[in-house]
């Protein structure tokens, strides 16, 4: 176990080296990167105190050195525009804004997919079945800036129920329900395929018709015993889907005026801010693969197979 | 109601009374066999309407008028209305289907034959050079995609060209993944083998043995990414930083339609259908390829 843990470990911080080597150098080799972080109005001297700061008339090699060295001490630059606090600080104050989105929407996607898989798996080929299967293929095609839309016009326009606009802060939990839904309407029909496959395939096993055999109540069976067992592979696909969520972020926090981080990099692109943006996707990567680890060593932990296997 | 494949027994049981539920099972069953055709033609409208486009749409999509500004959708003028410019939005759809595709195809091009030459390098080479190759396509797969693609985008400027690139550029791990898990199975198999020991050379063996092999996998996972291409289009150009302006594309329209989702529903309505039409497509698309080229699925 021990070693399973240390081995996933080592890979993961190989694994973020070579995302910091992939950001710099799309960074790098995409154009000039004095001109690009700086504001259009900037001096001279703003000129030659940046290319000091960064070194960028060194050789290739000793900036990646120098980029290394600040990301090992969390110096990510100063910020060109949020009151010249460090990268690092902005994204800070921005992430439980998301945490709290993506932490609602994985929430809802979760209960109604789980729900309606489970539905679904006990009830094969009825109207219900069929009607999911289409829904679902349907949902996985709506690109979320749509769902996102549609529901400020069924919810905000017509029905005026709910604002169009978030932020907990703001405007509490109300504010809270749109994005959410938004971000977890593509992951839904994702978790009721996985619950739905796995559950028949957990009902067809021996220990369920045991149970059933025993005379337990179907629904007990079904709720208690195959429910179980059938979330696992939830979890690897919540991992696999992490990277999505936080793309879906970006696009639901545009939508809503979130105060978010996939917002912050938005708007610090539109103002020509990168030490930020460049904060915001190396913190995101980061999460992703720690995302990853955990629930591998999580797995290995349950599962023993997988610690020999892997 | 005639059933014509029972998938449980108890559906063997006759029928008395054929319900609305099951009228409306069958009607359902209907839709989805039906389902590779229509979304086969749906793709062919999509590329007809990019290759024809000034042909089929009635007015040109950067005419602007100013008397005729947010028009409901009408059968007699504006089939679905206009915009806040008066711009015809049927017409600015027509256009906008060239981006998608444009984006859908190439991005996938681009984003399957690197894919495609990483995992035939890393199945053939072996050693450190597959070890190097499968930890940078495990960090490629943690980057936040859309997050990595708006960076890259503002930094080279938007345009055209450079959303293909991008969404290629970062899209090819699916490919190096599954396309390498084939080559390893293949280069094992006794027919490639046989041809090694012939005295085939690596070149041979690639062309001749393991590409044909492959080919329907490419296909199938082509197929399904065109959809996904398409919704990182949008999803850039919604954010401001895909096509640039005026060119109509799907998603700059949803993003200039939030301004009076209040008074005009047509507006994010009609463009959001469409993307939704053509991904939908593309996913239907593959998922019946990849069950056309399986035999052990076909039955499914």
């Amino acid at each position: 176990m021990g070693r399973y843990i240390a081995r996933r470990l080592l890979q993961g911080v190989v694994t973020i080296w070579l995302v910091t080597l992939v950001i710099f150098s799309l960074l790098r080799f995409t154009g000039d990167p004095v001109s690009y972080m700086l504001p259009p109005d900037a001096t001279k001297e703003d000129r030659a105190r940046l290319i000091a700061l960064y070194g960028f008339n060194d050789p290739l090699w000793q900036q990646y050195l120098v980029f290394n060295r600040n990301l090992l001490h969390g110096r990510f630059g100063p910020s060109l525009r949020w009151d010249s606090r460090d990268g690092m600080e902005v994204f800070l104050s921005r992430l439980p804004a998301t945490l709290q989105l993506t932490g609602a929407a994985m929430s809802f996607s979760l209960i109604l997919g789980v729900v309606l898989g489970a539905v679904s798996a006990t009830h094969p080929d009825s109207l219900f079945d069929r009607v999911g299967k289409v829904m679902a293929i349907v949902g996985q095609s709506m690109p979320v800036f749509w769902v996102g839309i549609l529901l400020i016009l069924l919810f905000t326009v017509y029905l005026g129920w709910l604002p169009s606009a978030g932020g907990l802060d703001r405007l509490g939990l109300k504010g809270l329900i749109l994005p959410a839904v938004t971000l977890g309407w593509l992951f839904v029909a994702a978790h009721m395929r996985i619950v739905r496959s796995s559950m028949l395939d957990v009902l067809d096993s021996d220990y369920i018709k045991m149970v059933r055999a025993k005379g337990m109540p179907r629904r007990l069976v079904i709720w208690r015993h195959a429910l179980k067992n059938a979330a696992i592979p939830i979890f690897t696909l919540f991992a696999v889907n992490f990277a999505q969520l936080l793309s879906g972020a970006v696009v639901t926090e545009t939508i809503f005026a979130w105060p978010g981080i996939g917002r912050l990099l938005v708007d610090s692109i539109f103002v020509r801010d990168y030490p930020v943006a460049q904060t915001v996707v190396f913190f995101a990567s980061s999460f992703i693969i720690v995302i990853n680890i955990t629930v591998d060593v999580a797995y290995a932990w349950l599962d023993p197979r997988v610690r020999i296997a892997g | 109601m005639a059933r014509s494949e029972p998938h449980t027994p108890e559906l063997l049981l006759p029928r008395l009374r054929p319900g609305l539920w099951t009228v409306a099972v069958t009607w359902m069953r209907m839709v989805m066999r039906g389902a590779p055709i229509l979304s086969l033609c749906f793709l062919t409208l999509a590329i007809l309407c990019a290759l024809l486009a000034p042909s089929i749409a009635p007015y040109e999509p950067i005419e602007t008028n100013r008397a005729k500004t947010l028009l409901p959708p009408s059968l007699s003028e504006h089939p679905l209305g206009t915009d806040h410019l008066g711009r015809d939005i049927l017409s600015r759809m027509v256009y906008g289907a060239r981006i998608s595709v444009t984006v859908g195809f190439l991005a996938v091009f681009v984003s399957g034959t690197l894919g495609t030459l990483i995992a035939v390098l890393s199945g053939v080479l072996r050693g450190w050079v597959e070890t190097l190759l499968m930890r940078l396509t495990d960090a490629f797969l943690s980057l936040p995609f859309l997050m990595v693609a708006v960076l890259v985008v503002s930094l080279l400027g938007p345009s055209l060209v450079n959303v293909i690139l991008v969404i290629g550029l970062l899209r090819w791990m699916t490919y190096a993944r599954t396309i390498r898990s084939e080559v390893l199975r293949l280069t094992e198999m006794d027919f490639v083998r046989l041809a090694r020991v012939a005295g085939a050379s690596w070149r041979r063996l690639m062309v001749r043995h393991i590409f044909p092999n492959i080919v329907n996998t490419l296909l199938v996972l082509g197929t399904l990414e065109v959809g996904a291409a398409v919704i990182t289009e949008a999803s850039l150009s919604f954010l401001g930083l895909g096509v640039p302006r005026p060119l109509p594309s799907w998603g700059t329209m949803l993003a200039e339609s939030q301004t009076y989702v209040f008074t005009a529903w047509w507006l994010p309505v009609f463009p959001g259908l469409a993307i939704t039409l053509l991904v939908m497509s593309s996913n239907l698309t593959g998922d019946w390829l990849r069950d056309r080229f399986d035999p052990t699925r076909r039955q499914l």
